[in-house]
């Protein structure tokens, strides 16, 4: 006793899936640019539980986003001051003590990032390894599965 | 089959005060009108009102709440807690348990001896016993009492729960069955290998006057903001739309917040704090007037079988963001054209980019949205299949 109306209703004006569609290839485009290797998105997925655990193409996403905000930026950078009294006086201020720090800091944060690389490729190479294994045992299952239905 | 005209309702809880879920309102909402139809209906229920703990907290016995005639009855408080929860973790993990196990698990589960053998004993004065949701002990002891005269409103999510044995039984053994929507009707069907059976019956949902600017201008809200409204739990979907909007306004820079209803623990981030409105339970006016004033209306769960609140904001003309896995509120997107559909973070941000610098856009989702619910869920329309289900037996 089905209203048919349930099946034929469709909203004229707007095509939500082609619009979609559109929102999926730009964002595709930008990944391929970078746009989206941000630890902060890293973080963020963290609760997307779903994509976890279905979506396989997510952890190599995933891999990428921590790849990408694994290196630190150890170099020099500009150093400015917002406030316009003393600026000047400041900037130099802040120079020195940057002069005085990058020696010890440049030492410890190269070492993170050796770390950090050391990690991500580390777990790139178990994800790689993982995946093979799985899909060498499906063909197995698959194969396995033909057979009994030859029986 | 005789016409439906003594009909009991059966729900775990009983939607009223701080009592909110999608299942117990629909259920009440039915029976109100069956009752309105001129129809003998009775509402039983237990008397708990806390999902988490099901602690007897209303007082057992019979009111009158409004056009109905409630039952209360105690939850049973032998239950082995332990056994359920074990069990319950295994079966969450996929891990396949046994009959005994599924037996033991449902057995425990929240149950009503008291209100069991109230139907037993009244069975013979109702020609149609109405339940859901379809996971809970009583309901499932409650199936078994007239099969043939029970019509189950299962609510089903395809959540590893809805693979056990006995559910499959319980789908088979009961008279008829009532979906809210075509793809909960076609997940029973596979799940069960039923052959084409059950009605779609769904929800009115009663339109109510709005204005975008009322609930920014009453509360002082001096940015755009987003909007989720309901239960907050990691099954709703709600810690993933608090660390998306996180990520957002860092990225983007946008000062766009966060406007919630409900119930339940937020959890932000310090630094996202002040970007989180709470105003937790608020009346009907006031949710829709917040709705209306939305940029945009969030929902992450993929374990929805109708989404009332989804139907609630497209009345308000306000655009929805759903999870692209929740395959019941993505496909209430693409029937509507009044929402749009998100995989993971980057897909978030664009779509929210796009609502937010777009309002031609945001207005065209909006309307075909409410277009959608006044055609498709009005009472009018909804009354018409929710009759002829209850006088055929849904079957």
């Amino acid at each position: 006793m089905n209203d048919p109306s349930v099946l034929t209703i469709h909203a004229p004006g707007v095509d939500t899936e082609a619009l979609v569609r559109d929102i999926q290839d730009t964002v595709a485009r930008k990944q391929q640019q970078g746009v989206y290797a941000d630890a902060r998105i890293a973080r963020a997925e963290r609760s997307n539980l779903v994509n976890l655990r279905d979506d396989e193409s997510f952890t190599g996403f995933y891999l990428t986003a921590l790849r990408e905000a694994s290196a630190i930026d150890i170099n020099d950078f500009e150093i400015r001051e917002r406030r316009a009294r003393f600026a000047p006086l400041l900037v130099k201020l802040k120079k020195s003590i940057w002069n005085l720090l990058k020696f010890y800091t440049y030492r410890l944060w190269s070492q993170q990032n050796l770390v950090n690389g050391l990690f991500v490729t580390g777990m790139e190479s178990i994800n790689e390894q993982l995946t093979s294994r799985i899909k060498t045992l499906e063909a197995r299952v698959a194969e396995l599965e033909k057979k009994l239905d030859g029986r | 089959m005789p016409a439906a005209r003594r009909i009991a309702f059966i729900c775990p809880r009983f939607a009223e005060q701080g009592t909110v879920g999608g299942a117990e309102t629909l259920l009440k909402a039915l029976a109100e009108r069956a009752a309105a139809d001129g129809r003998e209906v009775e509402f039983l229920t237990t008397c708990a009102t806390n999902h988490f703990t099901w602690e007897n907290t209303v007082p057992a016995g019979t009111r009158s709440i409004g056009a109905l005639k409630v039952s209360f009855f105690p939850v049973d408080d032998d239950r082995d807690v332990t056994t359920f929860l074990t069990v319950q973790g295994r079966i969450d993990k996929g891990v396949k348990v046994s009959r005994a196990d599924e037996e033991a698990w449902i057995a425990n589960s929240v149950n009503s001896r008291a209100l069991i053998a109230y139907l037993r004993e009244h069975i013979g004065r109702f020609d149609r016993v109405v339940m859901g949701p379809y996971l809970f002990g009583v309901v499932y002891a409650a199936s078994q009492v007239a099969p043939e005269k029970t019509v189950l409103v299962p609510c089903l999510h395809d959540e590893p729960f809805a693979y056990l044995s006995i559910i499959h039984d319980m789908f088979h053994r009961v008279g008829g069955l009532m979906f809210n929507l075509e793809p909960e009707k076609d997940l029973a069907l596979r799940l069960y290998d039923l052959p084409e059976r059950g009605t779609v019956v769904g929800m009115g949902i009663p339109d109510a006057p709005t204005d975008p600017n009322a609930f920014a201008r009453k509360h002082r809200l001096p940015n755009p903001y987003v909007i989720y409204c309901g239960r907050r739990e990691v099954l709703k979907g709600t810690p993933i739309l608090v660390a998306y909007l996180h990520a957002f306004r860092e990225r983007t820079g946008r000062a766009l917040d966060f406007v919630f209803t409900g119930s339940g623990p937020i959890d932000p981030p310090d630094e996202l704090r002040p970007a989180i409105r709470d105003f937790g339970f608020v009346d009907e006016s006031d949710k829709r007037q917040a709705m209306a004033g939305a940029v945009a209306f969030l929902h992450a769960s993929v374990n929805e079988s109708f989404g009332i609140v989804l139907l609630e904001a497209w009345l308000s003309r306000t655009p929805a963001l759903v999870h692209a896995n929740g395959v019941v509120l993505r496909d209430q997107c693409r029937r509507s054209g009044g929402g749009l559909w998100f995989r993971h973070y980057p897909d978030f941000e664009e779509c929210l980019l796009r609502l937010l610098d777009d309002p031609s856009l945001r207005q065209r989702l909006g309307e075909s949205g409410r277009r959608y619910v006044l055609d498709r869920y009005n009472w009018t329309a909804v009354d018409r299949r929710l009759f002829a289900a209850l006088d055929g037996g849904a079957a």
